[in-house]
């Protein structure tokens, strides 16, 4: 490799970056944490079949796992507008992976819930507990452990998907390696550079699974 | 302490409770036998409500319910009264999250807000007195099926339940370690705990109980006291059951 080559790696890596530190992760963050909020409310629905909110719900799980997420991007983004709503590209994104994240998690966090034994709950109702307190005290911390793994796998996932943003003119980590290619012509260069940086977040995620799983093993279910 | 009037309970078509009628007395031992599939543990269910009945109604202490016509209870009724009965189960529900105290702490911070140091006190002295001072820190994982249960029964005790009941305790127990179990229930009974347990322990229902109720098909075909009900059975049916048990014994 030439140094010229050598040049543009060095001078492209921080504002990948800062790419990454600005858009790409707190995207992935966020939308992670709010979609777990939607997550755990729909899968509750769901369970506890709510009339009327859980046609709702059924409805809206359907809907975003039957439908790509760049569609979905481009609806929020450039379609909604047209009747009258708009959002700036960070928020349009937010929205997006939120509403993603909710859907396919509440699938994961409803049958997290599931596995806990009926006994579980029965023992927390004997002892007079309400239902809400039966499921923060009891199922949701057990049904927790359950899920992190798959969650983990979500959670990557949508590190990943991120990149999808630039669709929508977020510039994120993936957008500026484009910007940098459109000018050094070096697409092949520079393209994995931004690989090995989603590489790295992604080890970094899978090191702190590995903790996580460590501090729930305390104890076994079983 | 416990007044049942024709209680009738139903799983789609198949109707477990036929119609019981049962009363207990404040610090008596009542056991409930029968043949699996007699309903006996659906009774002990409806008694805190982990099952609604269909019909009939129940007076346990000073909450009277009555669900003739599909009425059900309102739910403060429903808590107050799973915080006046006590309940062990078979397959013990630990709460493997939780160390054997936190087990016993957790009604009584979660559901009676006591604080936190003082529920830890009582449930020290709770998991003493079942004996598993020295368990106190450790996962339910950790302990063996007889100090499991223990702490099952520790963890019943400890918002004060003016009744306990227990659902066939001992049954999922290897049969060395039954006796550490009974120990305790009829240390419980000595001291004037009101008690509802479904059992095949036939030594237990000979020596610990007040009554004996047998059950079959749904409705109560002998109640009385255990010399009587365990030896002098009156109908064929129920002579034929005591009989299968001894058996078995041997």
């Amino acid at each position: 490799m030439d140094d010229r080559k050598i040049q543009i790696l060095i001078d492209s890596l921080w504002p990948m970056v800062k790419a990454a530190l600005q858009f790409t992760i707190p995207l992935a963050l966020i939308s992670f944490i709010l979609g777990m909020v939607l997550a755990v409310f729909v899968a509750l629905v769901r369970i506890w079949k709510v009339p009327v909110l859980s046609q709702i719900a059924d409805f809206y799980v359907w809907v975003i796992r039957g439908t790509p997420l760049l569609v979905q991007l481009f609806i929020i983004f450039f379609g909604l507008p047209s009747i009258g709503i708009e959002f700036d590209p960070f928020p349009a994104a937010i929205i997006g992976f939120t509403l993603n994240m909710g859907a396919y998690n509440s699938e994961i966090v409803r049958a997290a819930i599931q596995s806990i034994s009926n006994g579980q709950w029965e023992a927390a109702y004997s002892l007079g507990m309400t239902r809400g307190q039966a499921l923060r005290r009891i199922v949701l911390p057990q049904a927790a452990r359950v899920s992190v793994p798959p969650l983990s796998n979500s959670f990557i996932s949508l590190v990943k998907d991120t990149s999808l943003a630039y669709t929508i003119t977020v510039v994120e980590m993936f957008q500026v390696s484009k910007q940098i290619t459109a000018t050094t012509y070096e697409p092949l260069l520079l393209y994995c550079e931004v690989a090995v940086l989603y590489l790295v977040i992604c080890t970094v995620l899978n090191a702190l699974q590995n903790v996580m799983e460590k501090r729930l093993s305390r104890f076994s279910t079983r | 302490m416990i007044e049942i009037r024709n209680l009738h309970k139903s799983f789609g078509s198949l109707e477990v409770l036929k119609g019981v009628d049962l009363s207990l007395e404040k610090g008596k031992v009542l056991v409930i036998i029968g043949p699996s599939g007699s309903g006996k543990t659906t009774l002990l269910r409806c008694l805190n409500l982990l099952e609604t009945p269909d019909a009939g109604s129940l007076k346990l202490g000073e909450t009277e319910l009555n669900f003739d016509n599909g009425r059900k209870p309102a739910k403060p009724q429903v808590l107050k009264l799973r915080q006046n009965t006590g309940m062990v189960f078979q397959s013990y529900n630990l709460f493997p999250h939780k160390t054997a105290i936190e087990n016993v702490m957790e009604a009584q911070v979660v559901v009676q807000k006591k604080h936190k140091e003082e529920a830890r006190k009582r449930s020290a002295a709770l998991l003493a007195k079942v004996g598993l001072t020295g368990k106190e820190d450790s996962y339910p994982h950790q302990l063996s099926g007889g100090q499991q249960q223990r702490v099952g029964i520790a963890r019943a005790l400890a918002t004060d339940p003016q009744v306990m009941l227990f659902d066939e305790p001992t049954s999922a127990l290897d049969p060395e370690l039954v006796g550490e179990v009974l120990k305790v229930m009829k240390d419980l009974a000595a001291e004037g705990m009101t008690m509802v347990v479904v059992t095949h322990e036939m030594k237990f229902a000979a020596e610990a109980a007040d009554t004996v109720v047998l059950m079959d098909g749904g409705q109560i075909l002998e109640q009385g006291p255990p010399e009587q009900v365990l030896r002098n059975p009156s109908s064929e049916r129920a002579a034929q059951f005591l009989n299968l048990l001894t058996e078995k014994e041997v």
